[in-house]
């Protein structure tokens, strides 16, 4: 902890304006193209507040999207779409394995899991990979952002992402997705959702050193009896699977991925084309050839020129 | 049982065989926004691209008598091009923008690949066609080779374009679906040069092209079969046993896709006089039927990328052969349709609910 060396200069309650590598003094990181960043979410630590999501939409300026309440716990988001970039999952384990209450508690962890959901920003990103236009591309820092200037809105992207992350926006016509903050990102800043997070279960960072950070939280939380927690999404972890190479927002779950509605082993989308490309040429070539044959076959057979006498 | 996740040991709770949790029975991947126009489309552009691919291999080895079909699929290729050109850009979401597709060139996106291959394949079928009408032979002989080999990218790359996603249906069988897409195309191209030859009087050509569509019809029989048990053993096969979806599957595609042409050509085959009728109604069926079993494909898909147990069943890291039965059933599915989200309730209790019924 402590105070970072360079919050001294800039103690006044009014400042001139933005603060250069303002992510220095609020997650210990300096912002520089080349570099690669991401988020690690710690559930243990989400305390479902929701700031995340609010400060995302504020951020980014995302219009609300049912203001109705789902009956499922604390979770009215629903899911990750085109207008809503962070999604806070609700998991109540309100009944054991008859259907009574359970009165233990797992170490360092209620009954209730809470966890704070993302798009990932995938090494081999299957949006970008399906995109036609090149609107979706890989910026300076490492991560996967959509241009909607260029987007056409075939929406190719939407079904290729393991994760049901992207969504085409109604309003617009184009896809949208979290950018993790590119602008604030330029600016030197951190992401929203990141900085606003209380608890910092959401933690920013460079992705070598978010992920070392993680691996000595699993750690530690075994040490305390916390044995049931596990990376997902870091190199070598379920998430990171199938070509998929490891997420850049990558996550500390203490339940099984599905649970969180996460697969455990999803699949780069593009590891595909090969097969059904193959198998389907292959099977081309050899019913042309049989058509060849059949046709040859017909012009010197019995049946030949001139029967019906329909001769060009 | 543990995760083969290199580096990492799992907690037996995340590691377990997986039992049909989810969350809230929420979708764990979105559904891709295609509609009937992209089914339409990959009927229409595999027949084009496979008419083409029958037209050539008429000109070049048919003889004079096929020079009827020839010039009947080289109208056909045109067609289809265009129409399909449309189907696709009336598919887009901001089609003002249609042209982005052509900005790059990507090859791990099916949908890149198969950009340039309708626009090679519309090029050079036009200049096929156009040259066989000008009366230039020499110049539609050399354009309609580069045009049906585009043919037989434009009768396939959409079955890599629906593999190559996160949906269930269309993931989990990624080689039979474009030899089903392969065969049912060819099986349309040669009906649909059958029934105008049939129109022309000219049956010889006509019985020539049932022989083609006969063998593609029993190589895509033989591969929707196959597609059938591996899509029930990998868990995808819920979308399609919803009764709507399930008609269209079995009474379009493989019935009216399969069966019902190779029984007709097959007849007519074997007499000594084929019969004209025999011959139109298997053409006929297997056109409605190579557009059902798209409609189907298409539409499975999308219901499949709802029903989370399905997409987790296929993202396991053991082999699907080797997991527990499945334990959502169509039936809960409906229920949770009907009676909005379901509450969450672990995974043992589920089970014993779904085993009580």
């Amino acid at each position: 902890m402590g105070v970072p060396a360079r919050a001294l200069d800039y103690a006044d309650s009014f400042l001139p304006g933005v603060i250069p590598q303002e992510a220095e003094l609020t997650a210990g990181v300096r912002i520089e193209p080349g570099k690669s960043y991401g988020f690690f979410t710690d559930t243990t630590l989400c305390i479902g507040c929701k700031a995340c999501e609010v400060a995302c939409k504020e951020w980014n300026a995302l219009p609300a999207d049912d203001l109705g309440l789902k009956g499922t716990s604390y979770d009215n988001t629903g899911s990750l779409s085109a207008n809503t970039w962070r999604h806070v999952a609700f998991v109540e384990k309100i009944s054991g394995d008859e259907g009574t209450r359970v009165t233990e508690m797992q170490p360092f962890q209620s009954n209730w899991l809470m966890m704070s959901d993302v798009c990932k920003h995938c090494h081999n990103a299957p949006c970008l990979e399906a995109c036609p236009t090149g609107a979706l591309f890989r910026t300076e820092f490492d991560t996967v952002v959509v241009q909607p200037d260029i987007c056409n809105g075939c929406g190719y992207c939407v079904p290729a992402c393991p994760f049901g992350v992207v969504d085409l926006s109604p309003d617009d016509g184009k896809a949208h997705k979290c950018t993790l903050c590119y602008d604030r990102l330029k600016g030197g800043l951190e992401p929203a959702c990141a900085k606003s997070c209380p608890t910092d279960s959401i933690q920013f960072g460079e992705v070598p050193d978010l992920v070392e950070r993680a691996k000595a939280r699993v750690v530690d939380l075994h040490a305390k009896g916390a044995r049931n927690a596990y990376l997902y999404g870091a190199p070598d972890t379920p998430g990171a699977t199938g070509g998929l190479g490891h997420l850049n927002a990558f996550f500390l779950l203490t339940d099984r991925p599905e649970v969180y509605n996460l697969p455990t082993a999803p699949t780069r989308a593009a590891n595909r084309v090969e097969p059904a490309l193959t198998a389907g040429l292959v099977t081309m070539a050899g019913l042309a050839l049989t058509a060849a044959a059949v046709f040859a076959l017909a012009k010197a057979g019995p049946t030949g020129p001139g029967r019906n006498g329909e001769i060009r | 049982m543990s995760g083969n996740f290199a580096g990492t040991s799992l907690p037996p709770s995340a590691a377990a065989p997986y039992m049909g949790e989810t969350y809230y029975g929420r979708p764990a991947v979105k559904a891709s926004p295609f509609d009937w126009k992209v089914s339409s489309y990959i009927f229409v552009g595999g027949l084009a691209g496979s008419a083409q691919i029958l037209a050539t291999l008429g000109d070049l080895a048919g003889g004079p008598q096929a020079g009827g079909m020839t010039r009947t699929g080289r109208w056909i290729a045109v067609g289809g091009s265009a129409v399909g050109g449309v189907l696709l850009i009336a598919d887009l979401h901001t089609p003002d923008r249609w042209y982005n597709m052509l900005r790059i060139y990507r090859s791990t996106s099916p949908m890149s690949i198969g950009t340039y291959i309708l626009s090679g394949f519309a090029g050079f079928s036009a200049i096929a066609l156009g040259a066989d009408l000008l009366g230039m032979k020499r110049v539609a002989k050399a354009a309609q080779v580069p045009a049906a080999v585009a043919g037989a990218g434009m009768s396939v790359y959409t079955a890599a374009l629906l593999s190559a996603t996160s949906t269930p249906l269309w993931a989990a069988e990624p080689r039979l679906l474009g030899v089903r897409f392969a065969a049912s195309s060819m099986a349309a191209a040669a009906s649909a040069l059958s029934v105008v030859e049939q129109a022309g009087q000219r049956q010889d050509t006509a019985r020539t092209l049932d022989r083609v569509a006969l063998a593609a019809c029993a190589v895509e029989m033989a591969a929707g079969l196959q597609a059938d048990r591996a899509y029930r053993r990998k868990g995808v096969a819920d979308a399609l046993e919803k009764p709507e979806l399930r008609a269209l599957d079995k009474v379009g595609a493989l019935a009216m896709g399969a069966a019902i042409p190779i029984l007709c050509h097959g007849l007519n085959q074997v007499v000594r006089k084929p019969s004209r009728t025999l011959s139109v109604l298997g053409s006929l069926a297997a056109l409605a039927g190579g557009l059902a079993l798209r409609h189907a494909i298409l539409k499975g898909g999308n219901e499949s990328a709802g029903i989370p147990e399905n997409y987790f069943r296929l993202t396991r890291p053991e082999p699907p052969d080797r997991q527990p039965p499945r334990v959502a059933s169509t039936g809960e599915r409906e229920r949770i349709a009907h009676h909005g989200e379901r509450p969450y309730t672990p995974a043992a209790t589920r089970v014993a609910t779904s085993l009580e019924r």
